[in-house]
C-alpha cells in the first residue's frame, strides 16, 4: 500500500471533522467556534461525496451503460447540505454581531474585558 | 488554576486525537459493506420515471423532493434572521451610509476592469447551468451560487449600496411560494397530462429556475447585508 492510497477522501474527511471539534473543544473565540463547525461541516461534506466510491464509474447523466453509475444519492443530499451550512454560519455570524455590540463579549468567557485571538 | 486550565487543555486535545485514531481504526478495518438499495432504485430508469437525464436532479426534483423543500424553507429562515435579528436595525443612527462614497481609489484598477469584462460570461454561465440541470451536470443551487458570485464582483467595482433588499427578500418568499406549490401540484398530486415526456422536462426547468433565483436572492442579501450593515 502506497503513502497516498492512504488519502482518500472518507479519510481526510474524518479528520477534518476532528479537527474542527478540537477547535470547538479548545478555543474560546466565538468566530473560532463558528469557523470549527464549518471546518466540521466541511468534513461531513467530504466524506459523504466520495463513499461509495468505486474505480472506474462514470457519472449518473443519461443512459450510456457501458459502465457502472457512480452513487447519486450522497450527492443529491450534499447539494442541500451545502447551502443549509452556508445559512447556519450567517445566523451564527449575525448572532455573535448583536451580542457582541449589546455585551460586548467575544469570547466564552466570564471576563467581559478578554481580547486577543490566542484563546 | 493555570496548572488545572492547562491539564483540561491536553485533555481535550487527548479527546480530539484519541476520537480520530478510534474512528479512523474502525472505519478502516471493521466497516461493512452494505448494499445499496436505493441508488439501484434511483438509477434503474430515472429518464423514463422523472424525465430528467441527470440522476442527481431527478432525486432531488422528484424522488427526494421533500429535502429541497425544507433546504429552501431553511435558507429562508437564515435570511430572516440576518436581516431582523441585526444589531443595526434598532440603531440606525450609528450606520448611516456614506452616499457618494465612491470608495475607488481603494480598488485596485485592475480588478476593476477585468470584472468589467468578465461580468457577463459570469451571469451567462449561471443561467446556462440554470437551464441545463436537468440534462448535463450542474442544478438550480449551483447556477444560483453562481449567479451570486456575479452581483459579489459587482459589489468590487461598484461598492454603493443602492439594492432594494426588501425586494429582493419579497421576491424570496414569493420563489418559496412557488418552490412549494409546484411540487405539490406536478409530483405529489399528479396534475399531470397523459404524455408526460414534455411535461416532465418543463416541471424540470422550472424548478431549477426557481430554486436558482431563490438561491440567487438569498445568497446576495446574506452578501450585502453583511458588507454593508454588520461590517460596520
Amino acid at each position: 500500500m502506497k503513502p497516498l492510497d492512504f488519502i482518500t477522501g472518507e479519510i481526510v474527511g474524518i479528520l477534518l471533522f476532528f479537527i474542527g471539534l478540537y477547535g470547538l473543544m479548545t478555543k474560546k473565540t466565538i468566530v473560532k467556534t463558528i469557523m470549527s463547525m464549518s471546518i466540521m461541516e466541511s468534513g461531513i461534506f467530504l466524506f459523504y461525496i466520495t463513499i461509495n466510491y468505486t474505480d472506474g464509474s462514470v457519472p449518473p447523466i443519461g443512459q450510456a451503460q457501458e459502465a457502472a453509475f457512480v452513487d447519486p444519492v450522497p450527492s443529491a443530499l450534499m447539494i442541500t447540505a451545502i447551502v443549509i451550512g452556508t445559512g447556519v454560519t450567517a445566523i451564527g455570524l449575525t448572532m455573535f454581531m448583536h451580542y457582541k455590540q449589546k455585551h460586548g463579549i467575544t469570547h466564552w468567557s466570564r471576563n467581559r474585558n478578554q481580547t486577543g485571538s490566542e484563546h | 488554576m493555570p496548572e488545572t486550565s492547562r491539564l483540561f487543555h491536553i485533555v481535550r486535545i487527548a479527546f480530539a486525537v484519541i476520537g480520530a485514531g478510534v474512528v479512523l481504526f474502525l472505519f478502516l478495518n471493521h466497516s461493512e459493506q452494505l448494499d445499496t438499495p436505493l441508488m439501484d432504485y434511483f438509477t434503474a430508469d430515472f429518464f423514463a420515471q422523472t424525465g430528467a437525464q441527470n440522476s442527481v436532479a431527478a432525486i432531488y426534483l422528484n424522488y427526494r423532493v421533500f429535502d429541497t423543500l425544507f433546504e429552501a424553507l431553511m435558507l429562508m429562515v437564515s435570511v430572516m434572521e440576518v436581516i431582523n435579528v441585526s444589531w443595526a436595525n434598532k440603531h440606525a443612527e450609528q450606520y448611516k451610509f456614506e452616499k457618494d462614497d465612491f470608495n475607488r481609489k481603494n480598488n485596485s484598477e485592475i480588478v476593476i476592469r477585468m470584472v468589467g469584462i468578465i461580468y457577463p460570461f459570469v451571469l451567462l454561465i449561471g443561467l446556462y447551468i440554470i437551464i441545463n440541470g436537468h440534462v448535463s451536470p450542474g442544478g438550480g443551487f449551483q447556477g444560483g451560487a453562481v449567479l451570486a458570485t456575479a452581483l459579489i464582483t459587482r459589489y468590487l467595482v461598484y461598492p454603493n449600496f443602492d439594492l432594494d433588499l426588501h425586494t429582493l427578500e419579497k421576491l424570496e418568499k414569493f420563489l418559496f411560494l412557488s418552490i412549494v406549490m409546484t411540487p405539490v401540484l406536478y409530483v405529489f398530486m399528479q396534475l399531470q397530462p397523459a404524455d408526460t415526456t414534455l411535461s416532465h422536462q418543463i416541471y424540470m426547468v422550472t424548478m431549477n429556475s426557481l430554486i436558482g433565483l431563490k438561491v440567487f436572492s438569498g445568497l446576495s442579501i446574506i452578501f450585502y447585508r453583511f458588507v454593508f450593515y454588520e461590517g460596520r
